[in-house]
């Protein structure tokens, strides 16, 4: 998305137009009022006698409210200010839109204020393959509104428009006469309402009240850790990736109110299982609320039978919900969605550490079930090659994806020539999430289900896997793990950052984690920033492709984790020390992915073209290195904290982290030079 | 397998027999199923008491309420529909707490023609036929 657009959201919901608050929409980008995956107004033109206006500043006031100031005339040099024009605009429940114009002149003024709207209710979907429409448009109006209509059989959505102001109404907009005194000024309040009928969700996910916005958005930082230290970066960062959090939380209809956090604007504003998991873990010292609702939410919505088309089985964790006009029609699977082979266990992973830092036996308890299909799946339903490996291979070979682990492009796994693998495939870090799952599965049955006999299953399981693990994926003659295991169980042999994660999942035997984080801090695969996706001179190394040479701030804060789980506290702070100066780069906002080029050359991190911003767990990627640089780690009742900070950082505290201990502070002070430990890794 | 005529009648009377279903078992809620067939709309009443199933054709006041044709919960109950997609299309409709429709749901089948995976897949003789 072009820089110069203007986004607002809150959760679900959010509009993108231009910098006079217009949007003009192409079938193929991404501006307009989107909701619920639909897009409810492709137009919205403001003119004055049938000019258009042109910006003089936009106010971001909050990520989910924007003031735009206008004058009249579209070129460079403004001949006539003598009328300013302010959009106030807020998202929730559609949009409101306060319009109000200034009279500076000494004489009266009459003017013709006119709003078009439109909408082409674009599936997200549509938007971006650039799909046709099959259904029909109306437009109704009614006493002081103008009802926009889409229809395609029982399917429906529309868009009410209405004003304050008295208004003629005609199909394709709003028009007012405003007569305004010298010095004076004309007021008018739009509503865009989105309407999804017949659908209970919809309605009561809407009901989140505008006036309520601000007040809940201070809440959440007033609960939030509060962080002081000599770094005001670092301040900002942590600031910026609060409130991010904050504006990519949603309540999706089975949450009963609660929120969980979608990945990402604008393709992702949903709820994704891996992404929400992940999100959940890196924001768990800040906030448990982001855990508790995404845990119930995925363990409603877990599988509970096989679907081909939904890739769907019975204990699966979803991958992706939608809620557009493909999906509704099944011409995509997103009803949910469940091509995803890392949630599962990852799901365990979250339920056990969230129990760890909160105590919330209760929870663990009600979601036994979920946790026990959830472990039952990995056994069951996800070995596909009868080797003890978790694999995956899509059964929708027409609209489900291909690659089911998180680096989900095409062509992310490869082997170190460049050949892609065929199906299935047991990516690594994938029987790291299913040891882990393992591990923290049986404490949970030992401690909490009290069964100590599955728990000892478990451990057994756990234990083999992990001694299968380091004898088939360890690439003897280089030391590292193999990026997965092809259909003959074969290494696919390229070096990636999924070492790391392996790494943080603790399937690592001692022996081979100082050889595998040499990997990891070496020049092939960190460049400075960060660790890149695969590997400087793997045959698909490209530094700007999308998971074969980028650096994701993400996957740098899961690799730190892992570092820190192994006794690598400098290296997992020169990790920390690298993303976080990135995200100054980026005022505190971490895209996606940025560059895999050695930072050396270019100075900056240069941004990964059309990268989500923000993403959530590109906004929780600096509240996990916080977490790995202090060292925080709960132990039974008590939060243990080790720090171990980069000298750039000087003295920082975070003060009333919450937890079973109640409120808990951490202090450190940055010790470790990250500047000379680059200077040392550059020589060769 | 039951033909698409029956597969609501079936549905039901499965759940009835069944009395108990672990994949409800954090559920105490009442669903009705207002299905409209032709002139006229059968009623299925499932009280879940914490797993516990009563299945009656009562027209009592439900927590979640789910408006459809006949044909379609027919399609719903047989596995070839699926019923969120159906919701979102407008086809079925829902009436109250979307939360409950959700776990409602885990209880229809898959498509039948589906394929086994995993351990199944391997051993025909295995749990998941």
């Amino acid at each position: 998305m072009s820089e110069d657009l203007v986004k607002i959201l809150d959760g679900h919901t959010f509009v993108v137009s231009d910098s006079n608050g217009d949007i003009e929409a192409s079938p193929t980008d991404s501006t307009g009022l989107f909701s619920f995956d639909t897009r409810f107004l492709s137009k919205w033109v403001l003119t004055l006698n049938g000019e258009r206006l042109s910006p003089l500043s936009v106010d971001d006031l909050q990520y989910f409210e924007t003031r735009f100031f206008l004058v009249q005339g579209t070129g460079t040099v403004y001949v006539d200010a003598k009328l300013s024009v302010i959009r106030r605009r807020s998202v929730g429940a559609g949009f409101h839109e306060e319009l109000t114009i200034l009279n500076h002149d000494e004489k009266p003024v009459e003017l013709e204020v006119r709003v078009v709207a439109g909408s082409d209710f674009a599936d997200l979907f549509e938007v971006k393959d650039a799909l046709k429409k099959k259904g029909k448009y109306s437009a109704r109006i009614g006493k002081g509104d103008l009802l926009l209509e889409y229809e395609r059989e029982t399917f429906r959505r529309g868009t009410l428009i209405s004003a304050t102001a008295p208004a003629k109404i005609d199909g394709d907009g709003l028009t007012f006469t405003a007569s305004i005194e010298p010095h004076g000024i004309w007021r008018t309040d739009l509503q865009v309402s989105t309407e999804l009928p017949g659908w209970g969700g919809g309605k009561a996910a809407q009901g989140r009240a505008r006036k309520n916005m601000q007040h809940r958005l201070e809440r959440w930082l007033d609960e939030a850790p509060e962080l002081q230290c000599d770094s005001e970066p670092l301040r900002d960062t942590y600031r910026r990736s609060l409130v991010d959090l904050a504006a990519l939380r949603f309540s999706p209809p089975v949450a009963g109110g609660h929120s969980l956090p979608a990945a990402g604007l604008p393709w992702f504003m949903t709820m994704f299982g891996r992404d929400s998991i992940f999100t959940s873990l890196q924001a768990l010292p800040f906030t448990a609320e982001l855990a508790a609702t995404t845990l119930r939410a995925l363990g409603e919505w877990q599988g509970t039978r096989l679907d081909d088309f939904r890739d769907e089985d019975p204990g699966r964790i979803s991958h992706e919900m939608r809620y557009g006009e493909m999906t509704a029609f099944e011409e995509r699977p997103h009803s949910p969605y469940y091509g995803a082979a890392d949630a599962t266990p990852l799901y365990v992973v979250l339920l056990d550490e969230y129990e760890r830092w909160t105590g919330d036996r209760k929870l663990v308890r009600e979601l036994e079930h979920e946790a026990r299909a959830a472990l039952n799946w990995i056994d069951e339903y996800a070995d596909l090659q009868g080797n003890g490996y978790l694999s995956y291979e899509r059964r929708n070979e027409k609209t489900g994806l291909e690659n089911q682990c998180w680096k989900d492009s095409w062509d992310s796994i490869s082997y170190r020539d460049g050949r892609l693998p065929g199906f299935p495939r047991a990516t690594c870090e994938l029987q790291g999430y299913a040891y882990d799952a393992k591990v923290r599965g049986a404490r949970l049955a030992r401690e909490i289900w009290k069964d100590p006999a599955f728990a000892q299953e478990l451990e057994k399981q756990a234990a083999d896997l992990k001694r299968r693990f380091n004898r088939d994926f360890w690439v003897a003659e280089d030391e590292y793990f193999a990026l997965a295991l092809d259909a003959e169980g074969n290494q696919v042999d390229a070096l990636s950052s999924n070492n790391g994660h392996l790494l943080w999942s603790g399937i690592v035997e001692k022996s081979k984690a100082r050889a595998v984080v040499r990997h990891l801090m070496g020049p092939r695969l960190f460049s400075g920033w960060g660790v890149r996706t695969l590997a400087e001179g793997a045959g698909r190394y490209n530094p700007i492709g999308y998971h074969v040479g980028t650096v994701w701030p993400f996957d740098n804060s899961f690799i730190a984790w892992g570092l820190r789980r192994y006794g690598y506290k400098e290296e997992a702070a020169r990790i920390a020390a690298g993303i976080l100066d990135a995200a100054e780069c980026f005022d505190g906002r971490l895209p996606e992915a940025f560059g895999g080029y050695e930072r050396t050359l270019t100075k900056y991190p240069v941004q990964y073209p059309t990268a989500c911003s923000p993403q959530a767990w590109s906004t929780g990627a600096p509240l996990l290195l916080l977490r790995t640089m202090l060292g925080l780690e709960p132990h039974g009742e008590h939060l243990v904290v080790d720090p171990a900070l980069p000298t750039s950082i000087g003295h920082l505290e975070l003060l009333d982290i919450p937890g079973r201990w109640g409120r808990i502070d951490a202090f450190g002070r940055g010790r470790i030079d990250v500047e000379r430990k680059r200077r040392t890794a550059a020589r060769p | 397998m039951a033909t698409t005529a029956d597969a609501t009648a079936k549905f039901f009377d499965d759940l009835s027999r069944r009395g108990h279903e672990p994949l409800l078992e954090r559920v105490t809620a009442s669903f009705r199923f207002d299905l409209v067939d032709g002139g006229k709309t059968d009623r299925w009443l499932v009280a879940v008491n914490k797993g516990d199933l009563a299945v009656s054709r009562q027209n009592r006041k439900a927590d979640c309420v789910l408006h459809a044709d006949r044909k379609l919960f027919d399609r719903l109950a047989g596995g070839e529909q699926n019923a969120m997609a159906a919701v979102l299309r407008g086809e079925a409709v829902l009436d109250g707490d979307a939360t409950r429709l959700v776990l409602f749901q885990r209880l229809f089948p898959g498509p039948a023609a589906s394929r086994k995976v995993g351990r199944a897949a391997r051993e025909p003789g295995g749990r998941h036929e």
